[in-house]
Formats: C-alpha cells, structure tokens, sequence
C-alpha cells in the first residue's frame, strides 16, 4: 500500500473565482492534499494581484500556495468542451461567479451536473442567490457592516468602529472547505452529490448569534465597551514602552486577580475597597485601568506579558508585523513560509511573468494534523500547470494542446 | 430516530464535546451538519450557561443566550471527569465515539489520563481535536487566553480602531471563531481520512493565535515588516487599501461603501457629481480598479463622497446603489436590522426553535449555507444532563439507580 501524501488524497478540486474566499477554500483543500488546480486568465488578471504592499503578485502565495495553476479562458466561447472536459475529472467545482455570467458562459450548474453527475458543486455568493438581494454585490470588507460587526466595536462614545480587514471573506473562506469535505462525505455514505451555497454576508451574520438572540429576548442592541468584558476586571489593552505598543490583559477570576497584584508589586491594591471585590473593580474600571497603565507605561510589551502569564494572570501583547514575524512560538511551530512570487503584468502572458527579487512570506494552514501535516509547496506562476494539467489530467495529444493556445482558450 | 440524531451532511458520526468557549462554535457547526454531539457538562452546568446575555435578564442555566446560541441540536450529559467514576464512564462513551473536542490547558486531559495516547488506545480509531491558546507545542504553549489574549496575539487587534486610539477587540468575542471553524474542517478532513484513505485516526492541534492570523491576511503584516520594515496598523473607517473603502455618514445613519471594478467607480463618480455637482470627482486620474491612482488623494476623495452620502438616505444609497447605479453600497446594520431584513426573511435564513425553558427564538436556519442539501436546525439547545438516561440507561446499560447513585456521588 502506497503511504498517503494528503488527508484529502484522491480529491481534485476546480477552482474558478477572484478575491479572497474562494482562493482561500482552495488553500486550504490544497493544504490538506487535495490537487486544487486554479483556473485563471491573463485576459482579466485577479484583481487582488494589484493590492499593496509592495509588489504586484507579491501577496498571492498566502492564496494560492500548492496549488495548480492554469490559464483557461472559460469567457471564450470555443472553451466550453475543454472546461467540461476538466470538470468531468473532478470532484469538486467551486466558484463565486454569478449565475447570469456562468450561464453567459455556458457553465450552468445543471450544464455540469449533465457532464458529471458525481461532482460537489459550493457555489459562493454575496448574499445568497434566493431573496430580494440575489443580484447584489456584497464583499468580504464592507460586510463587518453590514453584519452588525461594526456597530458593536467601538469605543463606548464611537458610533461604530471598523478592522482593515475583509471580515466575512476569511469566514467563508473556512465555511466553504468544511462544507466540501463534509459534502464528501455524504457523497461516499450516499451516493448523493450536494450543491451547497454560501455567502459572504450570512457568514458574518452568524458570528453575531447571542447578539441575535439577546435583541429579540431583550429588545437590547450590544453595547461598545471598547476592550471592557462584561464578566472580567481588569480587562483591556495597556499602553507600555515605546510607541504604539500594547499588552493586553485580562482578568477573570480572584486568583488571576491576586497575581495582577502580586505582580505589580502593589498588593495594597488588593486591598484598597474600590478594588477588592469584582464588583467593586468593575465599579472603578476606568481609575484601575489607569493605574495598571501607569506600571505597565515602564515596561515593553513582551516584558509584561511575560511578567504575567509566569504568575498565571492572561496577558499578550498586541502582536505587529516585526511581533508575528519574530515570535518565538510561531518559529518553533514552523508557522510561516517563503515562497518565490512573479510580478504581476497584465500586459504579458503569465507564464514570462519575472520572478520577484526576494521570496514573499505566508503563513500555514492552521490544522495541526498529527498524521499527515498540512503541505506548503510554493506558489506558481500563473499558467505554470497547464502541460500537466491539459495534457496528463485530460489527456490532450500536443496538437490538440497547441490548437487551444491559438484558439486562445488557453491564454 | 433517537432524539438528537438527525439527517445531514455528517450523519452517523458521534462528537464528544469537552469544550468551553474556545471550541463550542466548532461543535455547533458538526450538530448542526447532522453529527451527533454530546455536550459533555460538568454537574453544575458547561462554563456557556453560566455567562450572558439570559433571557429577560433573568440569571439561570437554562436561559443563557449565548449558551443557547452554540448548543442548538447537541445532546447534554453531565460527567465528572475529575472523579475516577468519570472517567471510566468516559471511556467507555469513547468507545462508540468518532470524535472528542476539548479545550483544556495543555497538559490538563493528560494529568487525567484522557489524553490522545490513553484514548488511542481505547479506540484506534478515535478523532482528537483541540484547541487551545497557542496549541500544545511551543515556548508559549502554557500561556493563558482570553478572547481578548488571543485577538491581540494574532494580530487582529492591531488592525482594529482608530490611528488614535488603543488598538481594539471585535465587539463579538471574535477570536473564539476562527479556531473553532478551522478546527471543524480539520476534524472532517480527519474523518474522510480515517474512513477513505488510511483506516487511521489522529490528534488535531489547533491554536487560536494561529487561527486568527489568516483572519486578516491581506494585511501581510509579517512580510510588510520584514520587507518594508513597516508595520501595518489602524486605520478607522477610512481603509487606505481600496480609496474609498470604508463607512460612510448617510443622512440617517452609514453606508458602507467600496468600488472594486473600474466600472464601479465611474458609476460612483458620475452619482456623486450628479447629486453635488463636484467635477473634480470625474477626474480621469481618480479612474482605474481599486483605486490605485485614488490612494494619493484619499482625504480628498473621501471628502467628496462624504458631501455626497451625507445627503442621501442609508436605504435610498444601499438599494439604489446595487440595483440603479451599478455601485455595491452595503448598509450598516444593527443586530435588530438583520433580524427585519426583507431578504433575510425572503430567503427563508431564519428558523423558530422551541426551547422548553426560554419558547420560541429565531436562530439561523441553514447558517451562512443555503440550498436544499444543507440540514436545517433540528433542535434548540439542551436542558443540563437532559440526556442522562438517553445515553448513560440507554446505551451503557446502566439502571435508574445506579443513576441515582452516580448523581449523589456528584458524578453525574
């Protein structure tokens, strides 16, 4: 028996689709050893290749990583056969076009379903297809709005508060692979294939439950309580030495509490009466916050948290890019990688694409496999695959591999 | 069919669940895919009953919202694992068991002698999933966290706020989320590969801090440093990354409002100047995708959009946008917004589930999936050790009074 090389050896996976969630599913499948193989085009180069920091290209290894990766364009209207002659080798088709444009394309849900009657079909939309907003247009940034995300983050005199970060995308992005694998599943228990939507607005929606239910038990919309906890005193971010750094510090039972005291050196805190019970600490939050702030003024970061979680209080610092990339724990668990990445030139085909001059950097999939680790291979160059794909997955001669490159269905 | 086991994408796999806040959203989402669950409680009730919001406030085990939120179609034993009775019924509840989930310090289960090694050994075939803080290796793989711990650790609070102000958490316990929903696809990647590839079962590691740092990716903030020696950090409700991207002042309330598509932005422009009459909107240098030629003139541009927002309604802007205009405008919701959503309703996102303590609640119903393959809820959470006998009686074989002898003993 031929050891496995993946959890998910055997599965292939067809991806089709820009931005963040859907390149993340494939991530994340391909991470577990799936063969994803990424359909793409030069004739309209992912728009997230054009996205800061610092290269064109630069930031598509945390997308695209051990992945296949193919230039098909399935808009041409010669490239229907090749494209269903893909999918019918698959198990799984995942997309987030919109249903007018796969039609336009011929690529229709039940057109696949004719050539593979077999495969999962996750189709990502924005808000869903069925209801008054199928046609909108939801991403993955704004939807911390539209979530109730951020009228519930804030300081308590914000009106509301944002990240810099596409909240729902990374949502959907991990919905969608469990969704695939737990459809594959039933399809081995069953027989049965499932077509599965999801959006990118309902994804953020359900990580607002309590609040949910506390609105329609209560009639009670979430207050901003900036990094205050309802059950925990102390709870927040201190400033310490330096400029913008942070230790958080959270406080949530007695013992915790003592060893804050301990380790201020201030155990006449403890015993001061606006401080001694949680009540009363919760009572004179904002003046006990002070008073930390004022010690851990004197401190870096790392030393406060270290000082804490050695006397068992919970405390990190508020992690930046240098903290990340230079943790000790993330680079003794192996957590990022380098990977060569190819500027971005739309006005070339992909595969002349020059390499960049300095390896980009992405993180792992988090999944701490004891059997089979979760694989990082690097990022290819766009179109890098299609000899292996079109010609050993489909079993194209040559000749038939050169028509479509003049054909432009691959291009 | 036996209350609790129903159809779905996981049926006829059984969860252990021992976890606390950090893994009980990765539970919901098995349950609610048809596995079978247990909710494994303490005698005095799982940490979720004893925390708000409660039903018309009122401080109880059975009307904890947020309890109810995570354990909607588990089952609910109680179980004293630090007693040596504990843990032998444990065991043998291990023995017809696909998965456990749990949550504890590292060290804790083993201490007990449940760790992977001892359970492995009871059924080779066993799933063990957990997360913790920082995972069970490591420099800080003791270190204690808190939602707020984590969030700021992974990087997220960083990010989150404005330039002028303490970084912030996310207003919804944000870090518990991402290690529950990448621990749920590990644990069925775990199962497709005990049952398809290899016959095997394994442990699963995974730690929040880990999980939340994909949660913001296109940040890079580790590349940005070690390349540009930049630190990526707030930026309020005017993101840099896209111009204009970010919330913007409606005339009764906030849009949200992005362009992606050249074309976006031209319908924009040409609404804005329509509505001001500011020319310098249609400028050809502010045209292109994302943004790139608008991000030197952000402050500027983001003014004009404010002029324009500013004297439209919040809906008018949000439906006007996405269906006359060609520009993807999103509202800012509250929680009581989403719950009177036309569309919500429409598409049939929200189901009522009875609970015998709290009645009628909506949850959603197929959570952020749709379509016809996806299991609806089936049943609002448990009552504490509703299933006792269920389980306990009706599968291990034990009496009503070897019940009532457990109980007195505080086991069960």
């Amino acid at each position: 028996m031929v050891k496995a090389k993946g959890i998910l050896e055997g599965i292939r996976v067809i991806e089709l689709g820009p931005y963040v969630a859907l390149p993340l599913t494939g991530r994340i499948l391909a991470a577990m050893g799936a063969e994803v193989i990424k359909i793409e085009t030069m004739m309209r180069p992912e728009p997230m290749n054009f996205l800061p920091p610092w290269a064109p290209g630069s930031g598509r290894a945390e997308y695209d990583a051990s992945k296949r990766r193919i230039t098909l364009d399935v808009a041409n209207p010669e490239a229907q056969a090749t494209t269903f002659k893909l999918l019918s080798k698959a198990d799984v088709f995942a997309t987030n076009f919109r249903r007018d444009v796969l039609k336009k394309w011929g690529m229709d849900f039940p057109d696949i379903r004719k050539v593979n009657p077999q495969i999962i079909i996750l189709w990502q939309t924005g808000t869903g297809s069925q209801g008054p907003y199928g046609n909108y247009k939801f991403f993955g940034y704004p939807s911390q709005y539209a979530t109730g995300v951020a009228l519930m983050t804030g300081l308590p005199q914000d009106a509301l508060s944002a990240t810099s970060t596409s909240y729902s995308d990374y949502h959907c992005g991990v919905f969608n692979p469990l969704m695939i694998i737990s459809a594959l599943l039933k399809r081995k228990r069953t027989g049965k294939p499932s077509t599965i939507e999801c959006s990118i607005w309902k994804s953020g929606i359900v990580t607002v439950g309590p609040a949910l239910l506390d609105f329609q038990a209560n009639r009670r919309l979430p207050a901003r309580l900036g990094n205050g906890d309802p059950y925990a005193c102390p709870h927040g971010a201190y400033p310490c030495k330096g400029t913008d750094r942070w230790c958080v510090i959270s406080v949530f039972n007695e013992k915790e509490w003592q060893a804050l005291c301990g380790v201020l050196g201030n155990q006449s805190l403890a015993k001061n009466p606006k401080f001694a019970t949680l009540v009363s600490r919760m009572g004179n939050a904002d003046e006990l916050d002070e008073l930390i702030g004022k010690w851990t003024v004197n401190y870096d970061a790392t030393e406060v948290m270290d000082r804490m979680q050695q006397a068992g209080v919970p405390a990190g610092v508020v992690a930046k890019g240098q903290d990340l990339y230079e943790s000790p724990q993330l680079k003794a668990r192996n957590f990022y990688h380098e990977s060569p990445y190819y500027i971005t030139n739309p006005t070339k085909p992909g595969i002349q694409w020059e390499q960049g001059p300095r390896p980009a950097i992405a993180g792992s999939v988090p999944i701490g496999f004891s059997e089979i680790p979760c694989q990082f291979s690097e990022n290819k160059r766009i179109g890098e695959d299609n000899e292996y794909v079109f010609k050993e997955v489909m079993g194209l001669s040559d000749v038939e591999f050169q028509n479509l490159i003049k054909s432009g269905v691959i291009r | 069919m036996t209350d609790g086991i129903g159809s779905g994408l996981l049926e006829g796999y059984r969860v252990l669940d021992l976890t606390d806040e950090r893994g009980i959203y990765c539970t919901k989402l098995l349950a609610d895919l048809g596995a079978d669950v247990i909710l494994v409680e303490q005698p005095s009730g799982h940490k979720g009953r004893h925390r708000g919001p409660y039903f018309h406030d009122e401080v109880h085990p059975e009307k904890s919202l947020y309890f109810l939120y995570f354990n909607t179609d588990k089952r609910s034993i109680t179980l004293n694992l630090e007693h040596p009775d504990g843990r032998d019924l444990f065991k043998k509840l291990v023995n017809k068991a696909d998965v456990v989930v749990e949550s504890f310090q590292p060290g804790y289960l083993k201490k007990l002698g449940l760790d992977y090694k001892a359970l492995s050994k009871i059924n080779p075939r066993l799933i063990m999933a957990s997360v913790t803080l920082f995972g069970q290796t490591g420099p800080y793989k003791n270190y204690k966290g808190s939602d707020l711990v984590a969030m700021a650790m992974g990087g997220y609070m960083q990010i989150t706020g404005s330039p002028d102000d303490p970084p912030l958490r996310l207003g919804n316990e944000h870090a518990h989320y991402p290690g529950s929903q990448y621990l749920a696809v590990g644990i069925t990647g775990a199962l497709y590969y005990r049952d398809f590839v290899s016959g095997k079962g394994q442990h699963i590691d995974v730690s929040q801090v880990e999980a939340t740092i994909p949660y913001h990716i296109e940040q890079h903030q580790a590349m940005m440093w070690r390349f540009m020696g930049q630190n990526p950090a707030r930026q309020g409700l005017n993101s840099q990354v896209g111009v204009p991207l970010g919330a913007f002042p409606a005339k009764d309330g906030w849009i949200g409002v992005l362009t992606v598509a050249a074309q976006e932005w031209d319908n924009l422009a040409q609404w804005v100047f329509e509505v001001t009459g500011e020319k310098a909107i249609l400028d050809e240098s502010l045209k292109g995708v994302f943004g790139l030629g608008r991000r030197q003139r952000y402050e500027e541009v983001n003014g004009y959009i404010t002029a324009f927002t500013t004297q439209v309604n919040r809906n008018d802007l949000f439906h006007d946008g996405q269906q006359k205009r060609g520009v993807p405008l999103h509202p800012v919701n509250t929680v009581e917004d989403l719950l009177n959503d036309p569309h919500l309703k429409a598409s049939d996102f929200w189901m009522e589930l009875d609970h015998p303590v709290v009645g009628k609640l909506k949850y959603p119903k197929r959570g952020p999936f749709d379509g016809e393959d996806v299991p609806a809820l089936r049943k609002a959470a448990p009552l504490l050790g509703e299933h006792n006998e269920e389980i306990y009686c009706g599968e291990l074989g034990l009496t009503k009074k070897d019940l009532a002898l457990l109980r007195s003993a505080g086991i069960i």
